[in-house]
């Protein structure tokens, strides 16, 4: 009965399944029947064609020296844009100087006691130790820099996130304006948002927090939203039964229910925030990101380690309290919440006020460990040993090249090979099956963008890294994300691992693959694949982990092996699970590819570094507006549609 | 109704930025890093660029206005020409060490007067190609631009595909590479290490496997006490034959580096612009500094600790 | 539609007439076209794309009564009760509390109606799980600008009336449903509201809970004689609770009349279809069975039963004498009833009732007579 029952059973569904994605590609197929012959007589040649380019290095020269000729003269500089970075710089430098004033002592004890309030004892202790090892390191005084960058960017990007996600959380027509905005502003690289800030502001802290802004900002605008629209509709119900005024409505109930999605959106914020601050030392930001920033620069790993631990202590420490006391939401409050505040804020006076008193403000010098050193010599002896000729495995830089030959270059040559318009239609197909034909449109339309704007080649050498690292990272990444599905085990050993992996700033990831592999493509595609791996591997095993147990016992109880009960019912139910790893693959992938134009990635992330470090904004921007053209194609690409389903109002 | 709260948050906030930042006109350019002058300490923020030689400079500098004058230093890390950028604007107070940048030098100290040139470093600078020199001796026609064709396929890597590869280090560095490459029709890719640390490991790499490689390189630098290398002749320069980038078919200049100061740090900024103005020191002094801090891993301030320690007639001068 | 006894004195606390809700496109139109407004729901989806949740409907609720909306789900009931203080913006018809217009109110007004006249309970009970119970409790105070140590007091008497005490500061994820429910019936209470509205308040709960809590709103009414609208699609509680039930399907008041009346005499098949489970010597009262005295001698002996007395109260009088039982009306015998005419209520013969019906003067209020045994009386005796 089973036998007989299974092969229509599963038949049936997949018939019906792949019927539009047929009907979609025969649509496609005869459009292209019409429009490729013709593109291609027209212009015959492999690469974008010439003549359907537009120069916009000139005009972009152009604006960028006048900038740079009237930021201190225009009305437009003086009035607006001058106040706005004087405020930055004011804001920042008060923050700074606090931290400064309250001294090592009495930071590292405000913010445990921040943490025990918020987040309980453990999470206290560990948040002393990480000020504590950051001081160790010799890293107190970029420490701050970044905190106190971070605390300006932050707040402004919380209220801004917080006004924007107000207006797109109560009118309708404001969220239909913003959703696509900071949809997309979500899956664009960093990279991407530094040199137009660089383009008004000129290098330097303003730049660095507003570019910070920019990116950090879109998250709490999201969620914002999403609290003020998931509410219960209910409560706000019986909350204007009871004669609220709109204004009552909003501070006591839609607020107040939004606040598990407010917490969640600081934590996005925040962690978004410093992995934007320590990107922007490349534009000035100063602090942490620039002391990794020079030790790349002379891949010093040592030096670039000393201050990457800083960067991550401050990472997980910020996101373990913001996430705990999101956790703690909800539950009981503690009795005399308001007597142990005022207790923990005097004893933090108390440690900051003994700090000043015995004169020990700025953290000894005495105090300070060189892990530099042995670093440095660990990694030379990595270099030595591991780098190349190990027998049998071959070393590190082996594989590199061996990678680089094998797989990047013949991608990269065979992207760039394919002429222009068959891109352009596998980019199309590729959309629409898995998405509507929306997507399909504005994925073809930024790929057109590409080609128009003349970086087609490094576009696609870019691309060609992209696709590698994906492959990478889906094969392993899937491989471990069903192993942690199935073993409860695997699972356990695993999460602490993502947790720190998933909070750790993009480019944190460059250090170790440069002492790894040297500089190139390969170093920058591997920094990539572990970059990504770790979101990958959570949502496919919670995707897998979600499956209907119903079905799963279904399967079960007919006698299925593991490895059907997998094939069968877990990777098909877990199918929307899967894409959406794959998007968020892409995304991540993209993100660090592009940064790894600092270790020798080449293509449109050298390009922005090359702008930025040439002052030859024009290149760079183009490469800017390139990169945001491939994070959009390929996030349309790799889209499923119903991502951007949304219940009717 | 309820939206009529939004264009008051609006307009509040406006209100409390510009209450904030004082009425009237704000000029961006005149805004110092927000992490100077911290507790009251007199500050002078360095421009450092990555190349090991500047760090020596600044190493040297810092540790003297440290230690002998009694400022506090900043020092950030900005590429070449947004180096000028920072300069003009008063974020960094000076550039110890420039390889000539004609075109910033006419925008920023004729024009808008923002900054003014701090004297010779004492240091003289020359870009080239090189060739290991265990690979010249082997093949001594290679030093000749011309012959650059009949050996590309040694100099051929995986990054460069089917050419031959002209390894460039960091893409802040003053260079024509592309542009020569192209114009002297040599059969080349060049490939961008990404930064000059970058290009030394792979050079050093190559060095430690007598592979044969050519390379965008400089002078003064420390790695030619390691890696000894000799240059590839490339046509002979001449005034003026750099001027059109896309057209350079000509060798490097040979530059004597400068300083250059902030204009309001030079007339304000005392003790401190007088030291950096009087700085000025050999190649070999350099290249002292830099072997310290490149090949035997010192920090810069250990490094400059070191030179200042053993040479004390050389620095004394400078004092103000 | 209105009931044989409209008390003379009292202006009904809401007066419903006529109303309309239409949700879609151009809703307006449909309560004014005749040919729109006399379709049947899909026809009238299939031609304007409009749902007509809510369709000319007119009731009265007096001053003290608790008035059941009924219905099943779909039926427009909810909606109903919201266009009552225009949580949903009627589209057609009028509504007056105490006389006055509701939906001529302007905002402030409405703000004053819904913070003073009418507080509403609703069936996922709608509390801020961010405040604790007395939060909740004194939001409604809150909201009308009382200081925080007054709202706090009263609140704090509300959460004792609703027999919740202790448990002041507990959020509401730590009750239970029906904590939670008492909760959100200590909110409404606590504004002191003249009307309560209740919208499935129950449903939600456990059978036991649920009697429980149809206890409390009884045993709150019998206190205080609030007015009070209550909508659910249970007829049990429906018969329990109400002193009249308005029965709506597809938008419509169908019947309105007393459990009773529903339960004896079904106005159409729907109703009739509805009520068939109900057991009838529970909600029939003896009136419906009675008839006149054949002799003096009948009319002075026999055990006696209230004329308010449930059939099966006086089934059991009956069985217990042996003879027929009388009817006494404040110690005079209005009537008797015997086995057989009881008998014929619980089969379901309906031929008296009319008559009977004819007989009432008065809707007497049911509650304050009826004993004990009344409200628990669905248990098998």
């Amino acid at each position: 009965m089973a036998i007989l029952t299974a092969p229509a059973g599963k038949a049936s569904p997949r018939g019906v399944r792949t019927s539009p994605a047929v009907r979609k590609l025969a649509a496609l197929t005869l459009v292209a029947a019409v429009l490729v012959p013709l593109a291609a007589a027209r212009w015959a040649s492999g690469t974008w064609p010439e003549a359907l380019t537009v120069d916009v290095s000139g005009p972009l020269g152009g604006a960028s020296d006048w900038i740079i000729d009237n930021r201190d003269s225009h009305p437009l500089f003086l009035h607006f844009l001058g106040h706005v970075s004087n405020a930055v710089v004011l804001s920042v430098r008060a923050v700074y100087l606090a931290l400064l004033a309250v001294g090592w002592a009495g930071v590292t004890g405000v913010a445990a006691l921040i943490a025990w309030r918020a987040a309980g004892v453990r999470l206290a202790l560990g948040t002393a130790l990480a000020f504590l090892a950051c001081g160790l390191l010799g890293m107190w005084v970029p420490t701050m820099q970044t905190l106190a960058l971070m605390v300006v960017a932050v707040a402004a990007s919380v209220l801004v996130g917080v006004l924007l996600g107000l207006a797109a959380g109560l009118s309708d027509r404001m969220d239909r304006v913003l959703r696509p905005v900071l949809d997309t502003m979500q899956v664009l690289p960093a990279f991407a948002y530094l040199l137009p800030v660089v383009l008004v502001f000129g290098i330097g802290v303003p730049a660095a927090v507003l570019a910070t802004v920019v990116y950090a900002a879109p998250p709490m605008a999201r969620l914002t939203a999403l609290g003020l629209r998931g509410a219960d509709k209910e409560v706000l119900e019986a909350v204007e039964s009871l004669g609220t005024t709109a204004r009552q409505r909003l501070l006591t109930a839609r607020i107040p229910l939004a606040r598990k999605e407010l917490l969640l959106g600081l934590n996005q914020t925040i962690m978004m925030a410093l992995s934007m601050a320590v990107i922007a030392s490349v534009i000035g930001a100063g602090g942490l990101g620039d002391r990794v920033y020079q030790a790349l620069a002379s891949v010093d790993v040592g030096a670039a380690l000393a201050a990457g631990i800083p960067i991550v202590l401050l990472a997980v420490v910020l996101d373990r309290v913001t996430g705990a006391a999101g956790a703690r939401l909800g539950q009981a409050p503690v009795p005399h919440a308001r007597a142990l505040w005022a207790g923990a804020l005097a004893a933090a006076a108390a440690v900051a006020v003994a700090g000043r008193l015995t004169d020990r403000l700025e953290w000894p010098d005495g105090w300070v460990v060189g892990i530099a050193e042995p670093v440095n010599r660990a990694v030379d002896w990595m270099t030595d040993h591991l780098y190349s000729g190990v027998p049998v495995v071959g070393g590190t830089a082996d594989w590199a090249g061996r990678f680089t030959t094998w797989v990047l270059d013949p991608l990269r040559d065979g992207l760039q090979w394919l002429p222009w318009w068959s891109v352009l239609l596998a980019v199309a197909a590729l959309a629409w099956v898995i998405g509507t034909w929306r997507t399909a449109l504005t994925a073809v339309s930024a790929m057109a963008a590409i080609g128009v704007l003349g970086v087609w080649n490094a576009s696609l050498d870019t691309l060609s890294q992209v696709l590698a690292a994906v492959a990478v990272t889906l094969v392993i990444g899937f491989a471990t994300g069903v192993a942690a599905a199935r073993s409860d085990r695997v699972e356990r050993l695993l999460r602490p691992v993502l947790d720190v992996f998933q909070t750790m700033p993009q480019f944190v990831y460059l250090i170790p693959v440069v002492a790894l592999f040297g500089v190139g493509r390969a170093p920058a595609v591997a920094a990539a694949i572990v970059y990504a791996l770790p979101a990958v591997v959570r949502i496919t095993a919670q995707g897998l982990r979600q499956v209907d147990p119903a079905a799963l016992e279904a399967a079960r109880s007919l006698g299925a092996t593991s490895g059907q009960q997998l094939r069968q019912v877990q990777l098909p139910l877990a199918r929307r699970a899967l894409l959406l790893a794959v998007n968020q693959g892409v995304v991540l992938v993209l993100a660090v590819v592009i940064i790894g134009g600092l270790v020798g990635g080449g293509a449109l992330g050298y390009d922005v570094v090359l702008g930025l470090a040439q002052g030859d904004l024009a290149t760079g921007l183009v490469a800017g507006a390139a990169i945001v053209c491939l994070g959009l194609t390929l996030d349309r690409v790799t889209q499923p549609t119903g991502r951007r389903t949304r219940k009717g109002a | 109704m309820r939206f009529r709260t939004m264009p008051a948050v609006a307009a509040g906030s406006a209100f409390a930025l510009l209450t904030l930042t004082g009425c009237g006109a704000a000029d961006m350019t005149r805004q110092a890093s927000p992490f100077a002058n911290a507790q009251g300490a007199r500050t002078v923020t360095l421009s450092v660029q990555s190349w090991v030689g500047a760090q020596a400079n600044v190493a040297v500098a810092q540790y003297l206005l440290e230690h002998e004058l009694g400022y506090r230093v900043d020092t950030v890390q900005v590429d070449e020409v947004p180096a000028w950028d920072a300069l003009s604007q008063g974020r960094v107070d000076a550039i110890l060490e420039d390889w000539g940048h004609p075109e910033q030098e006419q925008r920023y100290v004729e024009e808008k007067k923002t900054i003014t040139p701090g004297g010779d470093l004492g240091v003289t600078g020359h870009i080239g190609w090189y060739v290991p020199t265990y690979f010249a001796e082997q093949h001594p026609d290679v030093t000749d631009w011309k012959n650059l064709n009949k050996y590309a396929d040694r100099f051929r890597t995986p990054e460069s595909g089917g050419k031959g590869q002209l390894m460039d280090g960091s893409p802040s560095y003053v260079t024509n590479d592309k542009a020569l490459v192209k114009n002297l029709k040599l059969d080349y890719r060049v490939v961008f290490a990404g930064s000059e640390a970058a290009q030394i490991t792979q050079i050093k790499q190559f060095a430690k496997e007598k592979k044969p490689f050519l390379t965008y390189w400089y002078t003064p630098q420390w790695l030619f006490e390691q890696v000894p290398m000799t240059e590839v002749k490339l046509p002979a320069y001449e005034e003026g034959c750099d001027a059109d980038p896309a057209e350079v078919a000509c060798a490097y200049p040979v530059t004597p580096l400068q300083k250059y100061l902030n204009a309001d740090f030079a007339r304000n900024g005392g003790e401190a612009a007088e030291l950096l103005r009087n700085f000025r020191w050999t190649t070999e002094d350099q290249n002292e500094v830099s072997l310290l801090i490149a090949d035997r891993k010192l920090s810069p301030r250990q490094a400059a600790e070191k030179w200042v320690d053993s040479h004390a007639s050389v620095w004394k001068e400078w004092l103000p | 539609m209105t009931t044989t006894g409209t008390p003379a004195t009292d202006t009904p606390v809401f007066a419903v007439h006529g109303l309309w809700k239409v949700f879609g496109p151009k809703a307006g139109r449909v309560p004014g076209d005749p040919r729109l407004a006399d379709l049947d729901p899909a026809a009238l989806r299939a031609r304007t794309g409009c749902t007509a949740a809510v369709r000319d409907v007119s009731f009265d609720v007096r001053k003290g009564e608790v008035f059941v909306v009924m219905g099943l789900s779909g039926s427009g009931k909810s909606t109903l009760v919201r266009c009552l203080t225009r949580l949903i913006e009627p589209t057609a018809g009028t509504i007056a509390i105490d006389g006055e217009d509701v939906r001529a109110m302007d905002r402030a007004r409405l703000r004053t109606l819904r913070r003073h006249r009418a507080a509403m309970v609703f069936q996922h009970f709608g509390l801020l799980p961010h405040r604790t119970v007395l939060d909740n409790v004194a939001y409604g105070l809150e909201i009308q600008g009382m200081g925080r140590g007054e709202r706090r007091e009263k609140a704090a008497e509300v959460v004792a009336k609703v027999g919740l005490e202790g448990m002041e500061q507990r959020r509401p994820a730590q009750l239970s449903g029906g904590q939670r429910q008492r909760v959100g019936l200590a909110r409404a209470l606590a504004v002191d509201p003249e009307v309560l509205l209740f919208d499935e308040p129950f449903s939600a709960l456990d059978p036991l809970i649920r009697r429980d809590m149809q206890e409390e709103v009884i045993r709150l009414h019998r206190e205080e004689g609030r007015t009070m609208v209550f909508i659910t699609h249970d007829l049990q509680e429906a018969l329990k609770l109400g002193d009249r039930i308005a029965l709506m399907r597809d938008g419509r008041v169908v019947q309105l009349g007393t459990p009773e009346e529903i339960v004896g005499s079904p106005a159409d098949d729907y109703v009739r279809a509805f009520v068939r489970d109900v057991p009838r010597e529970q909600v029939l009262t003896v009136r419906t069975a009675m008839r006149p005295p054949l002799s003096s001698e009948e009319a002075a002996t026999g055990p006696g039963v209230s004329p308010d007395a449930t059939v099966s109260e006086a089934i059991e009088a009956v069985s217990r004498a042996g003879t027929s039982a009388r009817v006494l009306d404040r110690g005079k015998c209005v009537g008797v009833v015997d086995a057989g005419a009881l008998l014929d209520v619980v089969a379901g013969a309906s031929a008296t009732t009319a008559d009977a019906r004819a007989d009432r003067a008065v809707p007497a209020p049911r509650r304050e007579p009826a004993p004990p045994t009344a409200t628990t009386s669905e248990e098998p005796v």
